[in-house]
């Protein structure tokens, strides 16, 4: 369902909760604002529980270096409290490190809730005909997305090549050595690659500036103010609720 | 001959595939940073973060107009969104944050200037932008001073050798294979501005 | 202006930048209201050079200096941009399922109609009838670009070209790499259309449009555009000249060439074998023995034999083998191949049969999944050579393959050079790799993977994509040179007639594996296994079948 709102009210709605995450510093907000992604994801948009958790743990991996930051290196003032003892791992620097912790899967998990629910070439359409992005710069980016599963193709025929001169096989997956010896053939592949779709593209009609139809892109209806109302509304609500529990 | 400001669709369409490559290429890294990260801390993140910038000094070290670093940054983030990264949205704050700050330098050069030097101290200043930033969405307010200072200097230093020295690299290494060819290196080059 | 041509080049030639000689021109060539014109040129003759410079692509988006005049309908394309020309023109360059920009094949259809801004229901109504007109079902309006195969997208790039409704279309090059589908479905749209909508094609490969344009014209040597007319009269006339210039001669007409040499004409020039056939059927009694004769040695030259030498040890085997791509799922299985010094074989079949993979798993570079593979490891020279080159330049790569063949330092440089000459790269020796033409990437690649003998296995995959006849005659000698110098030579190929000439034996693939293994002769003239592997048959097919019914 979530699916069909506008791509770019979904964006507004987003960015604003990002910002709520990152400027209000208070564990229960973030846990609060995880529930409402999730629910979000389970509920509204009947993804399994499991695609959530999955979701989770590359932010909560990023969140946990802030964690473990926090309580090791925290400003000496809480020598104050350590000498009137209280440990290092004391509930000043711990509960700090839990907040920063919890935004990093609040702000990912937000962001998560955008990228699963919005169609890419939608959201592209709907900055070209409501945003005004130049149209130049909408297809070049849809076709240079076209590029990579080529890309792929690109770099195994480089590491077949490179394995014959070498005389054995390549494995199967490159080494950190071997990736970065293929960024070179892969860019010089790339940007021929652009410049013969540019002048392609060009010879299709792709003008600077020129206005043209958009076809298929998203129209703004009532109920994406309504979803643009709820979400703002809701802030508020979790933050006032996230103050009365201690 | 010199470049003409306005920019051709093959520009643009030549930083949106450095994007693209590098956006790949940044989801493939990111993997191996978080493990690292949840292990060594945030530290870790200083220490990597040059390559992050890497894709903005490469473009404008091609393409030499304004706004060529600001762009690919962007452009690199919409594609990780556009192939459904979940963390697409925040990344494309921090490029568009880290994108900025090449940019300062290049436009403080007059994007006239392109050697080492000049994209090295692009990649400083992209880190700082990106400290900046990071400071205030990760509370560094609060953490020791002696980490802090470490930090920064780590983060200013990947900046300039991930990023400005391994742009610089793989731009020289792109000249030679001769598909820059009328980008503005090439009319640079050509007519002895290096 | 009502009765101006379609489209007019008056002494047009284009100059690049920080190149001494022009690249194509002066050059006069008219395209007239609804004519079908073939261009036909050498490899570097410039053709489609003059073609950017169509819609002003050259001078405005690649820059380089333009003499003479280029008119679309009367107008000098100068008084617009290259995009506003578009409601005019409609182009479609090589390789197009490398240029889509749309995300689902809906999109793909629909952008250049929306960049003309067109109304919305115009738009969806357009892309109804492209879709049906080249095959494709309605309801792959909302599929995803990505998820399409090559040849599926090339069919989605050919609905879009056709959805523009322009009064000319212009075709560079269409069928390198198209998928055979794509190819038919390209013929029929274009050159069977009714209306007066103009169409203009530039190609190596003429064997399959010769019959169906107006006219041929021709780029010669000295960067002009000779207009040839129509196309029988055309071959017969200037046969001298294409074989001068090398460009690349259908087989009918070459025919028609060697009877005349002896004295013979047809009744009438031929476009098709077919037509060749008939007008030898027609000859009186005495001249059709000579005439008999003179195509049975046609045939014998176009036809490769087995290498005396060829010898009985093996080079590479496969048993029961199960092949693979890199990171894909099986797609051959229990196949057996060995493959003896000194043999040529040409591995055929449909798009997606798994020619390359067996070509790899031949070679020993692919892991396979099943069975096992006994010899040495092989060489490829792949569909693309750029992907081999690892030196900043044409010497270095020589230099490199032979010091990893073995040889000193001391001696490798007096080795470099005789195969730079043996290869005719000597002029070339400084440039980087990247800069070389499509012809000499080939050469270079072979050179390298030739060099110091490494290798007894080598296989070349589709290696006559984008050579002109020159090239493709230079390539059979190598082929043929190799084979007897004692290398084993694979060829993957969909150029059924390239692999009659230059392979004694053919290998089809086809349902999962080796479909058929035997002597090319016998295996290109099965018309039914052909069919079923879905391949066209070679040209010299209704030559073949005369001969055999006119055995004396």
């Amino acid at each position: 369902m979530l699916s069909r709102v506008h791509p770019l009210a979904k964006l507004v709605a987003c960015i604003v909760w990002l910002a709520a995450s990152i400027l209000i510093f208070s564990a229960p907000f973030q846990l609060a604002i995880i529930a409402s992604a999730v629910a979000a994801l389970v509920l509204i948009e009947r993804r399994s529980p499991l695609l959530v958790l999955a979701l989770m743990v590359p932010f909560a991996l990023f969140g946990f270096g802030f964690l473990t930051t926090s309580v090791l290196f925290r400003q000496e003032s809480d020598f104050a409290l350590q000498m009137a003892g209280e440990t290092p791992f004391g509930r000043e620097a711990f509960s700090a490190g839990v907040v920063l912790f919890l935004r990093a899967i609040a702000c990912g998990l937000v962001s998560a809730v955008f990228a699963l629910t919005t169609d890419a070439g939608q959201f592209i359409k709907a900055l070209m005909a409501d945003w005004r992005l130049s149209p130049r710069i909408g297809y070049a980016l849809f076709s240079a997305m076209q590029f990579v599963p080529d890309l792929a193709a690109e770099a195994q025929q480089i590491r077949l090549a490179r394995a014959m001169r070498r005389g054995r096989p390549p494995r199967r997956i490159p080494d950190p050595l071997e990736t970065a010896s293929l960024i070179v053939p892969l860019l010089a592949y790339a940007i021929r690659r652009a410049s013969r779709a540019a002048i392609a593209m060009e010879a299709r009609g792709l003008d600077a500036g020129i206005s043209r139809t958009v076809l298929g892109a998203p129209l703004l209806h009532r109920r994406d103010i309504a979803f643009l109302g709820i979400a703002f509304a809701l802030l508020p609500a979790l933050w006032w609720v996230s103050r009365l529990t201690p | 001959m010199t470049p003409s400001r306005a920019w051709t669709l093959r520009e643009i369409l030549i930083v949106a595939v450095l994007g693209a490559v590098f956006g790949v290429l940044y989801l493939g890294w990111v993997q191996v940073w978080l493990i690292v990260q949840a292990i060594f801390g945030a530290v870790t993140m200083d220490v990597v973060m040059g390559f992050w910038f890497i894709v903005s000094i490469i473009a404008a070290a091609i393409i030499r107009k304004p706004g060529a670093a600001l762009l690919s940054e962007v452009l690199a983030a919409l594609v990780q969104v556009l192939l459904g990264s979940p963390a697409g949205l925040m990344l494309l704050v921090s490029g568009l944050v880290q994108g900025a700050g090449a940019e300062t330098v290049f436009a403080a050069t007059r994007w006239k200037n392109y050697r080492l030097p000049v994209l090295m101290a692009a990649g400083v200043v992209a880190a700082i932008f990106s400290f900046i930033y990071t400071w205030i969405r990760f509370d560094y307010g609060a953490l020791a001073p002696g980490l802090l200072a470490a930090m920064f200097v780590l983060r200013c230093l990947s900046g300039a050798l991930l990023g400005g020295l391994a742009g610089h690299l793989i731009t020289e290494a792109l000249y030679r294979t001769g598909v820059l060819s009328g980008l503005g290196i090439d009319i640079d080059r050509r007519q002895g501005r290096g | 202006m009502a009765d101006a041509p379609a489209a007019r080049w008056r002494d047009v030639g284009v100059r690049y930048p920080y190149a001494d000689a022009p690249a194509v021109g002066p050059a006069s060539l008219t395209v007239g209201r609804g004519e079908r014109v073939l261009l036909v040129g050498a490899s570097g003759s410039g053709k489609s050079t003059l073609l950017a410079t169509l819609t002003g692509l050259i001078p405005h988006t690649i820059p380089a200096e333009v003499t003479g005049k280029v008119e679309l309908r009367g107008e000098n394309v100068a008084t617009r941009t290259p995009a506003q020309w578009s409601a005019d023109v409609g182009q479609m360059f090589q390789n197009p399922e490398q240029t889509l920009c749309g995300m689902t094949v809906g999109d793909e259809v629909a952008f250049a109609l929306e960049n003309q801004a067109l109304p919305a229901e115009e738009i969806e109504t357009r892309i109804g009838w492209a879709l049906a007109q080249v095959g494709l079902p309605e309801n792959w309006r909302s599929r995803r670009t990505m998820q399409l195969s090559g040849g599926e997208k090339q069919l989605v790039a050919l609905a879009a070209l056709i959805a523009q409704h322009t009064p000319l279309l212009v075709v560079d090059e269409p069928t390198a790499h198209l998928a055979p589908a794509a190819a038919t479905h390209l013929r029929r749209l274009l050159l069977d259309r009714p209306g007066d909508a103009a169409v203009l094609i530039v190609d190596h490969r003429v064997d399959d449009l010769a019959g169906l344009v107006d006219r041929v014209a021709l780029i010669d040597a000295d960067g002009s555009a000779v207009d040839g007319g129509a196309p029988r009269a055309f071959f017969r006339a200037h046969h001298d000249r294409l074989a001068a210039l090398g460009i690349a001669i259908p087989p009918p007409a070459a025919l028609d060439a060697a009877l005349r040499a002896d004295g013979i004409v047809l009744a009438e020039a031929p476009l098709t074998m077919e037509d060749a056939v008939a007008g030898l059927e027609a000859l009186p009694p005495g001249e059709k023995a000579a005439a008999r004769e003179i195509a049975s040695a046609f045939a014998t030259a176009h036809q490769a034999r087995q290498s005396a030498s060829a010898s009985t040890e093996f080079v590479a085997a496969l048993e029961n083998a199960s092949c693979a791509p890199l990171f894909g799922p099986t797609v051959l299985r229990d196949v057996s191949l060995a493959v003896r010094r000194g043999e040529t074989i040409a591995i055929v079949g449909r798009n997606g049969a798994g020619k390359s993979t067996l070509a790899a798993s031949l070679a020993g570079l692919l892991r396979l999944k099943a069975g096992r593979r006994t010899g040495p490891m092989g060489a490829i020279s792949f569909q693309n050579p750029e992907n081999q080159f690892l030196a900043g330049s044409v010497r270095e790569e020589v230099r490199d393959a032979w010091l990893a063949a073995g040889t000193d330092a001391a001696a490798a440089g007096a080795k470099v050079e005789s195969t730079l000459a043996q290869w005719r790269l000597s002029e070339l020796a400084a440039a980087h790799p990247f800069e070389l033409s499509q012809g000499q990437k080939r050469r270079l690649s072979l050179a390298i993977i030739t060099a110091g003998g490494r290798w007894p296995l080598l296989v070349l995959d589709e290696p006559t994509a984008g050579l002109d006849g020159a090239g493709r005659a230079a390539l059979e000698a190598e082929i043929r040179s190799l084979a007897a110098a004692g290398h084993a030579v694979a060829l993957v190929t969909h150029d059924l007639d390239f692999a009659l000439a230059s392979c004694a034996r053919t290998v089809v693939v086809d349902g999962g594996g080796i479909a058929a293994d035997g002597p090319s002769g016998a295996i290109l003239r099965d018309r039914a296994l052909l069919e079923r592997s879905g391949l066209a048959a070679p040209a010299l097919l209704p030559l073949l079948d005369f001969l055999e019914e006119n055995r004396c």
